[in-house]
């Protein structure tokens, strides 16, 4: 049986994790927050971006190696979102599970897949298994910003128009709320704008209306297809990154009330055994002075 | 005529009434004034003005953009916008410099000259928001 003062330096000890998860957790909250924001103040660009660029695709007939489909045999990047830290609940253990699995069914002759790893955790789970990867970056757990993912978008953009590869997707957590995180897979490149609907803008009378493009349709919807590919990939990251911060403020939030109720047992048997050991005292005492007698 | 102004980090004006606005387009500084014809363009690293119906004038320096011009009103996308109390004018100052010096200095293929043009072109517009805002 423990002693009153193994008990006592046990209760210290659990009360500073405590402190500590705690304070994890704000600063979870904060950030959660803050990428939360940036998801906001995206939308209205990243809809209007797509919009326009299917607009311009079906009024103008606009070819493009970025929105054209291969059917047949195809080589394939995916690209995987996890986070550079721990202490995240099952963040990264989702995302492993879920690509192991992914590469296990999905991987044939028709297939090829190649793995690039953003973020440290899953790099590292990954690389012990063999599986093909081209690069893995990291360090990118500070802010992220538009100018970080229009850096690894040129970079992965690259890799397209080379002809490395045929398609490229991101698999990333997606942000549904605080406490709940999917694991999804999108493929980025190429567009498939049949998706989309696009609004034929009509006057009136119902002519379409009589567009002046500057430059051609055609280098327009260029720079706007690579735009729209960083936006996407900035949009996957603060997902990702969202996610994280809300899986880790759930993570502590739980380690929290996990400390708390340890706390509580742990007082409890303390005054249990103290109150024991002052029966034990007072029955000493009388005994003690019942023998005098 | 409507002006919608956003970035992929913030939203800075969305719908807001103006009279009048200046872009620099591909093609050269375009002005624009209710009932424009429809144009899409492309709009370079510069300064970016309106008027408000209000009679005051706005400036804020942008880098690479869209503008799209329909009857409704001004659709700008715009990778980043500075306002004036915004810009860091000592990080626009050494931009320039490093960009000239690399222009004046070093071979480059076609690429890299487009992009050193375009972070010039950028330091300049930052750094003539600073005149701006004194006049």
């Amino acid at each position: 049986m423990a002693s009153l003062k193994d008990i006592r330096a046990r209760i210290e000890t659990t009360k500073n994790t405590q402190q500590i998860t705690k304070a994890m957790k704000m600063v979870s909250a904060a950030k959660l927050r803050r990428a939360q924001n940036n998801i906001i103040n995206m939308r209205p660009y990243a809809q209007t971006l797509i919009k326009v660029i299917a607009d311009i695709a079906a009024t103008q007939r606009v070819q493009h190696p970025l929105l054209t489909l291969k059917q047949d045999q195809k080589k394939v990047l995916v690209v995987v979102l996890s986070s550079d830290r721990g202490l995240c609940a099952g963040f990264n253990a989702n995302i492993n599970k879920f690509v192991d699995q992914y590469y296990k069914s999905r991987s044939s002759d028709l297939e090829k897949m190649d793995f690039l790893f953003i973020g440290k955790k899953s790099a590292e789970f990954f690389q012990k298994r063999k599986l093909p990867i081209i690069d893995v970056i990291t360090k990118l757990d500070r802010e992220i910003s538009h100018q970080l993912a229009s850096k690894v978008s040129e970079r992965l953009l690259s890799h397209f128009l080379q002809g490395d590869y045929d398609e490229i997707r991101m698999v990333y957590n997606e942000f549904k709320s605080a406490i709940s995180q999917v694991v999804v897979t999108e493929t980025l490149f190429p567009i498939d704008l049949s998706k989309q609907t696009f609004n034929k803008q009509e006057t009136s009378v119902g002519f379409a209306i009589d567009m002046i493009f500057e430059p051609s349709p055609e280098v327009i919807i260029d720079e706007l297809l690579k735009k729209h590919f960083s936006v996407q990939v900035y949009r996957c990251m603060s997902e990702s990154v969202a996610s994280e911060h809300g899986a880790r403020m759930s993570a502590m939030e739980s380690a929290t009330n996990n400390a708390k109720a340890m706390i509580n047992t742990l007082t409890l048997t303390y005054n249990k055994l103290r109150q024991e050991k002052i029966t034990t005292e007072l029955i000493e005492i009388t005994t003690g002075a019942e023998a005098l007698k | 005529m409507k002006l919608t102004l956003v970035t992929p980090e913030k939203r800075i004006l969305i719908g807001q009434e103006v009279t009048e606005v200046t872009l620099p387009a591909y093609k050269g500084e375009l002005n624009i004034l209710p009932g424009h014809q429809p144009l899409v363009t492309t709009l370079v690293p510069g300064i970016i003005r309106y008027k408000a119906t209000n009679g005051t004038e706005e400036a804020a320096s942008i880098s690479w953009g869209y503008c799209n011009i329909s009857p409704e009103g001004v659709n700008v996308l715009a990778e980043t916008v500075e306002t004036a109390s915004e810009i860091d004018y000592k990080a626009a100052q050494q931009d320039l410099a490093s960009a000239e010096k690399r222009m004046l200095t070093e071979t480059m293929d076609d690429e890299t000259w487009k992009q050193l043009q375009d972070q010039l072109d950028h330091a300049k517009a930052r750094l003539k928001m600073e005149s701006i805002v004194k006049h």
